[in-house]
């Protein structure tokens, strides 16, 4: 598991060269600044369409937007062939590319457990087309795909637990992380980074323009995001050791949550209940498991 | 045919405008067309679009090169050049500001309008959200369309009470307008700010995106690096002095860093115009 | 150098042996399939030094050895007729991004799983070279000249070699082996252009840039990278026949028996074998026609076919494949090759689509009657189903 650090011990070297395009208040494009000041240089970033948060000081690979998997696998396999080993198969992909278009590679290259790291920074929609649903967008809220209207309110579905479908890989290496707790994000990547096989961490990156809020309060919403339990820190390793990092007395209701962000203005007392029920379930089973310090897939 | 451009940024409602005065317009018989001009359009990015006006179909599909008018929602791109550049002869710019025509650097054979669509709007839509605040004022100076069509085309994008807001909106610009004056400069300087935001890539100075900018007090400043570490843009340079720095071309004024502040050393404030 | 009498798909793998590949990915598609076992069954054997990826579909394959090849490592992979379709989206990428990775397509048309060219001919629009090759002998040889062509730094552009399923995938041949050593000499370790290894990588590059001035620009520079070609695929197929003591005509092209010819017909793949043996049949009874295999469909071997053309009186044009709606690639490339050049009629005959089995007599057929156009005399319909 990783080794918490202190802010003293976040490295003051940035990797990123700025400005970029982000939106003002963008999740996204400080995700991309702490996981690469995590990841220091000697690394090539791979990316696949989406918004273009920031941009860093890598070599650059591409490929179409369900080809992220393949993509790292390739780059991966050709270093180890002309014996580059020192050099870190990276790919910083948005939810759309790992949930959903990309999920089928990725889970590919996931059970040939190649060795490759791949950092999803979650928006929780298909943002650079405009705010679309994807698998990653929690129930209710509202997107341009999903609505509001007397047929529709909103998500319908709830999220896809995406980390631990990638944990019953068996993969040396799976965690969630936040943009509102850097140096847990950073000492997961700096874990992350120096072992073998495939790995994966999960940032939630809260969109000012997507979910339709301040863009000062970015980091307040993530930060509730976690402390209300709807985005659980944790670590996971080879599908079966398990370690929550966020553990507090209580959870914040999730109300707290919700009501910033107009993407979940519309629900009502029932539906946040229904939510509040939801992840207050999940909450224990998680809690269950960091007991014993092991999860069941 | 009459060829209008309009600048705004992301999320101000430049596109909606277009689509105002092209609906108006065929509510006047006439024929219209808006054309978007999609960049990475990021919320606070300067954007451009643009509208035709003619007699017959609009058939030509390239972009306006040369408009007749040239309309400016956002009040510091107002002051950029590039919302002059390549209007006709003789043609009017009209900016939202609450300075006077006279007072514009806008240099070029142009004559130049102001409204303060952005006061207008606080006091009529409680929002400052100009794009129809200043169509009123468009109207007026250019005589191009009737307000009566303007407002029965805010009523297809804004029914109901919301709409009746808007058409209070345009009727008070279109009385409040100064101008259109001859431009007092005739040459602009060589010097051109990067207005456009067009594909992806690394962009050169986004000061112009600040409606807000931070103001660092160094003597509450504890030096906690919070602001720091949670700058999307990493626009606070960490000091041997142990404070943050901020980099005028890269920090956007999102306003991350004064609400994350523990000590309230930051504040927000408006940028001078 | 040694030999063995081996299948197809065998002949394919061992010259990606001697290419010296390094990353290898495929997903298993009939007629492909074999090639992927002996490339794992020389893997696990440890045979030569390369990695070989299982991978869970063909588009993974793609962009696997896409970013293997741009890494740095030279690659390989191969599919048939939907495989190859489902590679549709990042096989354009490959040539966009100039990267000289060598593909082998088992045809397999796309309507069902016999042979014909409509797999290959549907990615027309992908801006790779494509080549076409009629025997297991030829799969080696080109397999390992593919390298050389596509690393070439005038080009620098994928190719992609079609080879018919089953008649010739499945179908043993005797096939010499050249030695390691002297395929060495003929083909240098691979350097990826640019390299995208972190300090070696140019940092202009970091950012996506704000795209060109002219967004036509990039369309202009791959045409004509890959109209060069031609002058490149000149080169290596000379120089190997220096090497190696085997020719394919220029490498363009390969004539049979066109020099007094009247009349001439073209094929592709093992179609253009069995030409042979019909022109054969046909000069035996007297009439001059002659055939031309077209080995490369991309670039067109424009300026063979215009010298060619000043001498014959009628082409008669086979293709085993036809874009509904618009007809058959091959006959439409040569009429606009020779248009501004008035001279032969230039019929047409669809043969082999949905592996239909093409005979030496049917070919007969289609000389006599190009025969009959080259002599002035009236032939219908101008395209015709054989």
């Amino acid at each position: 598991m990783s080794q918490r650090i202190t802010r003293a011990q976040i490295p003051l070297e940035e990797m990123t060269i700025v400005p970029g395009s982000a939106c003002q208040g963008c999740g996204a494009a400080l995700a991309s600044r702490l996981t690469f000041k995590a990841l220091g240089p000697n690394v090539i970033r791979h990316g696949i369409p989406c918004c273009p948060d920031a941009v860093t000081k890598h070599p650059r690979a591409g490929a179409v937007f369900e080809g992220g998997g393949a993509s790292l696998t390739g780059t991966a396999r050709g270093l180890k062939a002309i014996g580059r080993t020192d050099i870190k198969a990276v790919g910083f992909f948005g939810d759309g590319g790992v949930y959903d278009i990309g999920f089928q590679g990725l889970s590919a290259a996931a059970e040939r457990n190649e060795n490759i790291l791949v950092i999803c920074k979650d928006n929780e929609a298909y943002m650079n087309t405009g705010n679309q649903r994807s698998s990653g967008t929690p129930k209710y809220a509202e997107t341009s795909t999903n609505p509001i209207g007397p047929r529709s309110r909103g998500k319908e579905t709830q999220k896809k637990n995406v980390p631990m479908i990638f944990a019953a890989h068996y993969v040396p290496y799976i965690a969630t992380a936040s943009v509102a707790f850097p140096e847990d994000l950073i000492a997961k990547v700096k874990y992350a980074r120096d072992l073998e096989g495939f790995r994966m961490i999960i940032i939630q990156s809260p969109c000012p323009v997507g979910w339709n809020f301040d863009s000062a309060k970015t980091i307040e919403v993530a930060r509730t995001g976690v402390q209300s339990g709807m985005w659980p820190l944790y670590e996971i390793e080879n599908g079966t050791s398990f370690k929550l990092n966020y553990k507090p007395k209580e959870l914040k209701p999730v109300v707290e949550y919700l009501k910033p962000q107009r993407r979940f203005r519309h629900m009502t007392e029932a539906e946040v209940n229904e939510i509040q029920t939801y992840v207050a379930e999940r909450w224990q089973k998680l809690v269950k498991a960091d007991e014993v310090h092991q999860v069941i897939i | 045919m009459i060829e209008i451009r309009l600048h705004g940024r992301g999320g101000q409602g430049a596109v909606t405008a277009s689509r105002i005065l092209a609906t108006a317009a065929y509510e006047e018989g006439k024929y219209s067309q808006a054309i978007p001009m999609y960049g990475t359009e990021r919320r606070g990015a300067p954007l451009v679009a643009y509208v035709r006006i003619d007699e017959k179909r609009v058939r030509e599909r390239e972009l306006v090169h040369t408009p007749d008018y040239s309309l400016c929602m956002d009040t510091l791109l107002g002051m950029q050049q590039a919302v002059a550049d390549n209007v006709k002869p003789g043609g009017v710019v009209l900016l939202n500001t609450p300075k006077n025509p006279e007072e514009s650097e806008l240099a070029g054979n142009i004559k130049i309008a102001t409204v303060d669509a952005t006061s207008i709007a606080l006091e009529t839509l409680g929002r400052p959200i100009t794009n129809t605040a200043i169509l009123g004022a468009f109207v007026k100076v250019t005589g191009v369309l009737k307000v009566e069509s303007i407002n029965k085309a805010i009523l297809k994008y804004y029914p109901g009470r919301v709409g009746e807001m808007n058409i209070a909106a345009v009727k008070k610009s279109y009385e409040l307008v100064k101008g259109p004056v001859q431009a007092k400069n005739k040459e602009a300087p060589q010097v051109k700010a990067d207005l456009y935001v067009d594909g992806y890539g690394v962009l050169k100075d986004v000061s112009s995106w600040r409606v807000f900018t931070p103001k660092i007090d160094e003597s509450k400043c504890t030096g906690c690096k919070t602001c720091w570490i949670f700058c999307p843009e990493n626009a606070l340079e960490w000091g041997e002095d142990k404070k943050p720095h901020m980099v005028s071309r890269v920090c956007k004024g999102c306003g991350l860093c004064a609400n994350e502040c523990p000590v309230k050393a930051i504040e927000m404030v408006r940028v001078e115009i | 150098m040694s030999y063995e009498v081996m299948v197809g798909n065998k002949a394919c793998a061992t010259g990606v042996k001697l290419a010296r590949v390094k990353v290898a990915s495929a997903f298993p598609i009939t007629p492909q399939t074999t090639i992927t076992e002996y490339l794992s069954d020389m893997y696990a054997a440890g045979e030569f030094d390369f990695d070989f990826v299982n991978v869970e579909g063909e588009l993974t394959s793609q962009v696997v050895v896409q970013a293997a090849t741009a890494v740095g490592a030279r690659s390989f992979t191969c599919t048939s007729g939907p495989g190859l379709l489902y590679m549709h989206h990042p096989m354009q990428e490959t040539a966009s991004k100039r990267l000289p990775l060598v593909m082998a397509v088992v045809h397999r048309g796309v309507k069902g799983m016999q042979p014909d060219h409509s797999d290959l001919m549907s990615q027309q629009w992908q801006g790779w070279i494509h080549m076409y090759v009629e025997n297991a002998q030829e799969i080696l040889d080109t397999c390992v000249m593919a390298y050389k062509i596509a690393e070439d730094k005038r080009i620098r552009l994928p190719v992609a070699f079609g080879y018919d399923g089953y008649v010739l995938s499945y179908t043993a041949e005797p096939v010499e082996i050249p030695a390691q050593e002297e395929i060495d000499k003929f083909l240098p370790p691979y350097k990826p252009m640019p390299s995208i290894l972190p300090g070696e990588a140019d940092p202009a590059t970091f950012a996506r840039g704000f795209g060109d001035a002219d967004p036509q620009k990039p369309w202009k520079i791959h045409h004509e990278a890959a109209l060069m070609a031609e002058t490149v695929i000149k080169e290596v197929f000379a120089d190997w026949a220096k090497r190696f003591g085997r020719s394919y005509g220029n490498g363009m092209i390969e004539p049979y028996r066109i020099d007094d010819a009247e009349a001439v017909i073209t094929a592709m793949g093992t179609i253009a074998g069995s030409a042979m043996s019909a022109v054969d049949k046909l000069r035996a009874d007297g009439k001059k026609v002659g055939l031309v295999k077209i080995r490369s469909f991309l670039p067109f071997p424009r300026t063979d076919f215009r010298e060619i053309a000043k001498k014959i009186g009628a082409f008669g044009i086979i293709d085993r494949s036809c874009q509904p709606g618009m007809g058959g690639p091959t006959w439409h490339q040569m009429r606009s090759t020779l248009y501004d050049q008035p001279g032969p009629q230039i019929l047409g005959f669809y043969a082999g689509l949905g592996g239909k089995e093409v005979r030496v007599d049917d070919i007969v057929k289609i000389g006599e009657k190009t025969l009959k156009a080259a002599r002035g005399e009236k032939v219908e319909p101008l395209v015709d189903w054989v």
